[in-house]
């Protein structure tokens, strides 16, 4: 009987943690703009071009790439569990529309206002990703009313205003760009496309943090979504108060995706490839696939950034399209190959 | 461009962008930058209409000449064809002599500074027109050829598009000399602060982080040469030092270094 | 004594239609019983009821206490449902889903152990399923997916079984071999089962006790004998019928005659 056990736990996140910590050496390494690694160690603390494009230019948005990267997936994983719908992925709920409107409005409004956090001591960040996390809030909450109904939640309604929802918002923010003058929209275009750049370690930090918290959060959710899979019914009557881990996973889900979106734009694909991807290659049991496709988003959104940096040099390619041309056709291939079998529909 | 051809009179229509000179934008509007309303302008009935090839609607503009109307494209994407499009314009409109003058005087500006930067050695320059991420000004656009009329050299003047989003590393790597922040809302001590962790890059490291809030510079027009004298003050502060009389000898500051 | 099931004047609605309206039914430790009646009666959603998926009003206990105050988990480890049909959205092999039976018995980041495993196993035997144990469930035919859905309540080593018309999709051979599973669970392992059917002669034949749904509440409850006569059944379903006796074992058999005459159906 091929189950899930702990080897196979161990043996598959082992590799996939190796995986990443490569990544992130050899992303750091790679980019349009040769560097002396040699250089750059020696003078970590100094103003040296060298260390400064690896340290602050560079390995923050690896960082950056990994955190959002595995962010996306994990949220991929659990709302395709929850709405038992295998085409859902994080941009689907109304969260990340709603952050894109609250960025919209931060960038043509006063968009460069600093707001200070820490009490300045650790620094400033712009408040357009702060604007953004509070859109990301109120469609939450809008979404999460829509679809209540006899206190649950319900995936079908879930989805359907979601969907809806974005739709509208997308309309909204098309109308802001068109009234706009034409640099402002140049830029909320490139800014609504996703990107990693990023120096602010703080940032960083605190997203990386932020992030791995809501994954774990969900990773204890792996079971009970094992068993949504099955059906409401069945899953409350194998024991899950399906209700309440509903509830809940919108609301961790809907947080950790307004916080990404908030801070790099809408990155789309990877919550809803990497998911089925990692499903084709270690197993739908969430308990696996939840570290799995964590991991694994976060190794391939790193590559794509590396990618966006290296394709068009100088420019940079908005990250979005990186992902959605080098991932699509892969994805397809891995269907060929393997869909056979493994596919339920 | 018309405004400064005397004809400001005889204009009866102008887009929702046009806020330059403060009487246009008494000017009724027909419609935005690229997509002008065709009932608005027909209504207008004027004698010509002048639009801008790559931003008007090339259809918009074949259907107006459907109508009767005659139509006039004028192409403004470097500093040779701005002074072609105004000798144009003012052709068309009757004012030939006011054309030639205009051209006339810009023409003498822009050698005025040439004259002045020729000196100096070119200076590396980032000019920013977007954040969040960053926008930089690339090739083949008319601030590029700003850019190098005032004695500088546009880090990101090898792009192939005129707008690009900049990676950070590619700025460090470039060591610009000069960063101009341009464009509504850039403000001085946020441009001094945003660049302030990269210490190795010279423009950060001598302060030379200008933040240029008008955006003169990013329309192609009669003030080019106004745009680019301003802009050569940014970027050879030394070179206008007027420290009275003019002399040659007192403007040493200007000079290449002699190898 | 305390029956292991008990409900008292439940009453049950859906949006306004009524289904069930002051059914009373008492399943003692060890019972099997059937439930019969049309499509419709109401048995689908007694079965909910019992494990807690809908509330009715009315006194529905388990154990002697109230079903609803039970927590879900702890429910899981008391009844153990196989419902009539499954869909599964993504794919899982078929001991994984088996497995899944176990999963009250593990918090967050648990994994089986050998316990769940052997469990799994005999579950599997059981129900003759072991030699699909890898295959993927959307690959197995709708009988073949059924007994998997047995082997997983089985697998649950709960004290009482549910099952939501477990012969539905069976073939005859395997109808019967479910039905002889579940006879002898009950005998063996003191299972309780509640089984909704709607095969009057399969019924007859395993199920000590029947309880007749008509109208949204029981109509018969006792032995096949009590519960199917030829009046009872053309009350009930519609049809005509006639009972016979096997004169060697007294078995109850149900002949369809459908050329007696058709009496109103009651609900």
């Amino acid at each position: 009987m091929n189950v899930l056990n702990r080897r196979k736990m161990i043996e598959v996140n082992g590799i996939l943690f190796l995986l990443l910590v490569v990544t992130v050496a050899a992303c750091a390494l790679i980019g349009p703009v040769r560097i002396d690694l040699y250089r750059a160690l020696q003078n970590i603390f100094s103003a040296d071009p060298n260390a400064e494009i690896l340290f602050r230019a560079r390995l923050p948005r690896v960082l950056l790439g990994i955190a959002i990267g595995g962010g996306m997936a994990a949220c991929g994983v659990v709302l395709q569990a929850m709405l038992g719908n295998p085409l859902a992925c994080p941009q689907m709920l109304g969260v990340s529309g709603g952050a894109s409107l609250g960025g919209i409005l931060g960038l043509i409004f006063f968009p460069h206002w600093l707001v200070p956090i820490g009490g300045s001591l650790i620094g400033e960040i712009s408040w357009v990703p702060l604007a953004a996390f509070v859109g990301a809030l109120v469609s939450m909450f809008l979404v999460y009313r829509f679809s209540l109904f006899h206190g649950r939640l319900h995936p079908y309604h879930l989805l359907l205003s979601g969907v809806i929802f974005n739709s509208f918002v997308a309309a909204l923010i098309m109308f802001l760009n068109s009234i706009v003058d034409f640099y402002q929209a140049q830029g909320l275009l490139f800014w609504l496309m996703g990107s990693l750049s990023t120096r602010a370690y703080p940032t960083v930090g605190f997203i990386f943090a932020y992030i791995l918290l809501g994954f774990f959060w969900l990773w204890a959710k792996g079971l009970p979504l094992n068993l949504i899979t099955l059906g409401e019914e069945a899953a409350m009557q194998l024991g899950v108060e399906v209700a309440s881990v509903q509830r809940q996973i919108f609301i961790a889900s809907s947080l950790m995706i307004g916080a990404m979106v908030s801070v790099s734009g809408m990155i789309g694909f990877v919550g809803l490839m990497i998911p089925h991807v990692m499903r084709l290659i270690v197993g739908s049991d969430h308990r696996l696939l939840l570290p799995a496709s964590f991991l694994a988003g976060g190794i391939f959104l790193a590559w794509a950034d590396t990618l966006a940096r290296v394709l068009l040099a100088p420019a940079e390619l908005p990250v979005g399209i990186v992902t959605a041309f080098f991932g699509g056709p892969f994805f397809l291939f891995l269907l060929y190959r393997e869909g056979g079998k493994k596919l339920a529909l | 461009m018309l405004f400064a051809l005397g004809l400001g009179d005889r204009l009866v229509g102008v887009t929702t962008y046009c806020d330059y000179p403060a009487e246009a934008k008494k000017i009724s509007k027909v419609g935005d930058f690229m997509n002008p309303s065709l009932e608005a302008v027909m209504a207008k009935k004027p004698d010509l209409v002048i639009g801008v090839t790559g931003a008007t609607d090339p259809v918009k503009a074949r259907e107006m000449e459907r109508v009767g109307l005659k139509v006039v494209l004028v192409s403004v994407s470097n500093f040779a064809e701005v002074l072609a499009a105004i000798r144009s314009i003012a052709g068309r409109s009757g004012s030939r002599d006011a054309g030639e003058k205009l051209a006339g005087r810009i023409g003498a500006e822009v050698e005025a500074v040439k004259k002045r930067v020729a000196p100096a050695p070119r200076r590396r320059v980032l000019l920013v027109v977007g954040f969040h991420p960053l926008i930089a000004v690339g090739g083949k656009n008319f601030i590029d050829e700003l850019i190098t009329l005032a004695g500088g050299e546009n880090i990101a003047g090898s792009a192939a598009q005129p707008w690009l989003n900049l990676p950070d590393e590619y700025v460090v790597a470039k060591a610009p000399e000069v960063i101009i922040e341009s464009g509504m809302g850039s403000e001085r001590e946020k441009s001094a602060k945003r660049w302030s962790d990269l210490k190795s890059v010279p423009a950060v490291r001598e302060g030379r982080i200008y933040s240029y809030p008008t955006d003169k510079i990013l329309r192609p027009g009669p003030r080019f040469g106004e745009a680019l004298s301003e802009l050569a003050r940014l970027i050879h502060p030394e070179c206008f030092a007027e420290a009275g009389g003019g002399n040659k000898k007192e403007r040493s500051g200007c000079e290449r270094p002699k190898p | 004594m305390n029956p292991a099931l008990q409900i008292k004047n439940l009453v049950f609605a859906y949006n306004d239609r009524p289904v069930l309206d002051g059914v009373s039914l008492s399943v003692e430790k060890g019972e099997m019983v059937g439930v019969l009646g049309p499509n419709g009666s109401g048995k689908t959603t007694l079965l909910k009821i019992f494990s807690a998926v809908l509330t009715g009003g009315g006194e529905a206990k388990l154990n002697g206490r109230n079903i609803q105050d039970y927590s879900r988990r702890e429910l899981s480890r008391l009844f153990a449902a196989v419902p009539q049909e499954s869909r599964v959205h993504f794919p899982f092999t078929v001991a994984e889903i088996v497995l899944m039976g176990r999963a009250s018995r593990h918090g967050p980041f648990g994994l089986e152990g050998k316990r769940d495993l052997i469990a799994a196993r005999d579950s599997m035997e059981a129900t003759e399923t072991l030699s699909l144990a890898d295959r993927y469930l959307h690959e197995l035919s709708g009988g073949e997916k059924q007994r998997v859905m047995i082997a997983r309540a089985l697998a649950q080593e709960a004290e009482i079984l549910l099952l939501d018309e477990p012969a539905a999709f069976l073939d005859l051979k395997h109808q019967v071999r479910v039905f002889e599973l579940m006879r002898r669970l009950n005998r063996e392992r003191g299972l309780t089962i509640v089984a909704a059917l709607h095969d009057l002669n399969l019924a007859a034949l395993f199920f000590p006790r029947l309880a007749l749904l008509g109208g949204g509440k029981i109509v018969r409850d006792g032995t096949a004998t009590d519960v199917l006569t030829e009046e009872t059944i053309r009350e009930v379903y519609g049809v005509g019928v006639r009972i016979h006796h096997d004169p060697v074992d007294g078995r109850l058999q149900v002949f369809i005659r459908p050329e007696i005459a058709f009496a109103k159906s009651l609900g």
